[in-house]
């Protein structure tokens, strides 16, 4: 696990199958990994979705309208059509 | 061990301990909550054998740790010692992953026997599991298990059994040999005395305080001796503990699994279109070649709207007669005319363009490769002194500027932000591109393609230079690690879903075009209009004053006052340029029109004789680089509750624009 965050120490973007191949192993290996390194809070999943709405955005027409609970859809595509794939960052490792 | 043995049914979200919990209880259960917690508690019971079995479904939670309220409960529960044998769920399905709970359960005395539960789901993956080898790997029972088939409920009672008659304890003697390895494991455990923490072993305790655990580290603290805490810490500080300690979990589950699981070698190639779009070399081109590919291929959607557009523009003629012999006085037609159908002309040609933009570029989401896009340009970020996920407002400021300072908030660091949300202003919003591709057509004809790769061009350049500016005071200088992405695998795209977004998009930017450009208009065509006869309007008089100085920018007063009305909204200026242009009685183009002087009564072509190609180039670039509307200032000082950065980025935004204007005015005077 600390050959995946050192060659992150790059400052280059990898997919998880370039993490895959570079560490010689399988995505569900790096998945896993993933997974593990999330929930103890040394990476953290990027939102892309208009979820990380405060739902009072000045001006917002969507959520002047009251659907504050549902997110900005006017801002931001909902998950709906929303095909980004998945994030993470780096956040706590020295 | 009491008459009553009590299961605790452990497990990760999704790994099926609810089906099993009301398999085995049916009717007999009781829900509530944790006490002092919102977690939801599941209790029951049911008998097999003639014997008795309390039932307790622990809350679901990825580990061990004390991460939060149901890995606490989960971890208080099993060490009160009411659990006589804790029943530990996998997902066959994917057991490198969900064995992780076991890896993190080892080193807990309390007996236990492990469920690998979905076995119908690995079957359909064509995964074979040998559990021989895994019980024999974990000195517990081990059965395959598919909680959802009533019928097959046999294997689980035996093996429920053998735990409670066995006392089965998981054998972590290899994951102590893994921990090894971990520098200061040794001499932590050797400090933790047994029954610290009632039912956890020392190597359980060691390893948990090596994570940060931070009950754990509590416990030693008031366990053990200030000298001995010292120790602990000075290894704690020294090592990635939670790294390198999952490392050493995983490293054991694969030594559990090794011969257990036989499934397909998975196979790691790219997809041809990703070799090319993560390609060193051709990943840039490719995408900014995608990019401009899908702004020229949104014409064509845009077309239907924009015909609408002009039939609006054409009533103007018959309505205009049609008023004049119904006797309606001259200013109310002019306002009909020039303010009204003239504004609703523009807001459909470009919601047009509105249409066309949001629906390429959201098919280029749809099908995946947006994401590729934000991958090629993460290190781009880098050299901006951003992070990788600033690339996301980005892409969102393409359709508005206010989404994309809304998400900025993603990035925690401050000075990150405002840099992130600064460039942002620097992309051109819709608002921008339905105006912009519409001059450029009418100015330049085919010619538009290469102003809208010039403007994509001074996009790049612009954050670049705005990045050296602010950024000095922005950035501070700190390791930056390379995001991970996961790629969406490409699919055809929904269309429905697809429709339902754009249509609503465009209805949202109807409404909000409509406000603007209406109220907008109407001011400044009542500002352009003479109410006394032979007198000059107020417009005029202003507008003559400040020529000398907008001249320079290779801005005529009229175009001006659009580029003024352009911070307000992009949408606006198009809306002013038709009512200084062709409004009221100025110029006396409106009673010219109404005569039959077709040449005043036709915006374009009064554009195209009042304004020259660089005044139009000129005005373009200055519209398009202006501070995108009022709505995204707010939005900005919203996220970055700074007056006075707020303020920086507007009036460099504004000032940025006019030297635009002025630099590509005085290259279109040496060109045409």
């Amino acid at each position: 696990m600390d050959k995946l965050l050192e060659l992150l120490k790059d400052g280059h973007a990898r997919t998880t199958l370039m993490l895959a191949s570079e560490l010689n192993t399988t995505t569900s290996d790096i998945g896993r990994k993933l997974e593990y390194l999330e929930n103890m809070g040394i990476i953290k999943k990027v939102s892309l979705s208009s979820s990380s709405c405060t739902g009072s955005c000045t001006g917002c027409s969507f959520c002047d309208e009251g659907n504050k609970k549902s997110g900005c859809n006017a801002c931001i595509p909902d998950k709906e059509i929303l095909n980004m794939g998945e994030m993470w960052e780096v956040i706590d490792y020295k | 061990m009491s008459e009553i043995v009590t299961i605790a049914l452990l497990g990760q979200p999704n790994s099926g301990k609810s089906t099993l919990f009301n398999a085995l209880t049916g009717l007999r259960q009781h829900v509530g909550n944790w006490p002092g917690k919102t977690v939801e508690k599941k209790d029951g019971s049911f008998s097999h054998n003639g014997k008795i079995y309390d039932i307790v479904d622990l809350p679901g939670s990825y580990s061990l740790s004390a991460n939060s309220d149901e890995e606490v409960i989960t971890r208080d529960f099993i060490a009160s010692g009411r659990a006589d044998v804790v029943c530990i769920l996998a997902d066959s399905s994917q057991l490198e992953r969900s064995l992780f709970m076991t890896a993190d359960y080892a080193g807990i005395t309390v007996p236990s026997f492990l469920v690998l539960n979905m076995a119908d789901v690995a079957r359909e993956k064509g995964k074979n599991i040998d559990v021989n080898v895994i019980e024999k790997n974990l000195g517990i029972p081990v059965i395959l298990f598919s909680a959802n088939d009533k019928k097959g409920y046999e294997p689980f009672y035996k093996a429920l059994e053998r735990a409670v008659t066995d006392k089965s304890i998981i054998d972590a003697s290899s994951l102590e040999q893994e921990y090894a390895g971990i520098n200061g494991y040794n001499e932590i455990k050797e400090m933790v005395p047994d029954g610290l923490i009632s039912g956890y072993s020392p190597m359980w305790i060691a390893i948990k305080a090596l994570e940060n655990d931070p009950v754990v580290i509590e416990k030693l603290k008031t366990g053990l001796d200030p000298e001995k805490t010292e120790k602990i810490d000075s290894f704690r500080k020294s090592v990635q503990g939670a790294v390198e300690a999952g490392g050493a979990k995983f490293a054991w589950i694969d030594s559990v699994l090794s011969g257990a699981v036989n499934e397909k070698n998975e196979n790691i190639t790219l997809s041809k279109l990703d070799r090319i779009y993560t390609n060193k070399t051709w990943g840039k081109p490719a995408v900014v070649l995608t990019i401009l590919i899908g702004l020229i291929l949104s014409f064509i959607p845009a077309l239907p709207l924009m015909g609408v557009g002009m039939g609006i523009a054409a009533l103007k003629a018959p309505i205009g007669e049609w008023l004049i012999s119904a006797g309606c006085p001259d200013i109310l037609i002019a306002i009909i005319n020039s303010v009204i159908i003239q504004s609703f002309a523009y807001i459909f040609q470009m919601l047009g363009f509105v249409f066309g933009v949001t629906l390429v570029f959201g098919l280029l989401e749809e099908i995946g490769i947006m994401a590729r896009v934000s991958y090629v340009f993460d290190n781009t970020m880098g050299k901006l002194g951003l992070q990788g996920k600033s690339v996301m407002p980005f892409l969102v400021s393409f359709g508005c500027t206010m989404g994309g300072a809304a998400g900025s908030r993603v990035i925690e660091n401050w000075g990150q932000k405002v840099l992130t949300i600064a460039l942002a202003w620097a992309v051109p919003c819709g608002a921008a591109w339905s105006v912009v591709p519409m001059l450029s057509t009418l100015f330049f004809g085919p010619g538009a393609v290469l102003v809208i790769v010039a403007i994509l061009l001074t996009m790049i350049l612009h954050m670049w230079i705005t990045a050296k500016i602010f950024g000095r005071n922005l950035i501070t200088q700190e390791n930056r690690y390379g995001m991970i992405m996961e790629m969406p695998p490409y699919h055809k795209p929904k269309w429905g879903a697809l429709l339902r977004y754009v249509l609503g998009r465009t209805k949202d930017t109807f409404i909000r075009v409509t406000r603007v450009v209406l109220v907008v208009c109407t001011v400044f065509w009542l500002l352009s209009y003479s109410f006394v006869s032979g007198s000059d309007p107020i417009l005029y008089k202003i507008g003559m004053a400040i020529e000398p100085v907008t001249k320079i920018f290779g801005l005529n007063w009229k175009l001006f006052m659009a580029f003024v009305a352009s911070s307000i909204g992009k949408e606006g200026a198009l809306g002013v340029i038709s009512a200084l242009f062709n409004g009221g009685n100025f110029y006396g183009a409106f009673s010219d029109a109404m005569s039959g002087g077709a040449v005043a009564a036709d915006l374009n072509n009064t554009l195209l004789t009042n304004v020259t190609k660089p005044e139009a180039l000129a005005f373009i670039f200055a519209i398009t680089f202006n501070m995108p509307c009022v709505v995204a200032l707010a939005a900005t000082y919203q996220e970055i509750h700074s007056v006075k950065w707020t303020a920086k980025i507007a009036i460099y935004y504004t000032l940025g624009a006019l030297v635009l204007a002025a630099v590509v005015y005085h290259i279109g005077i040496l060109i045409w």
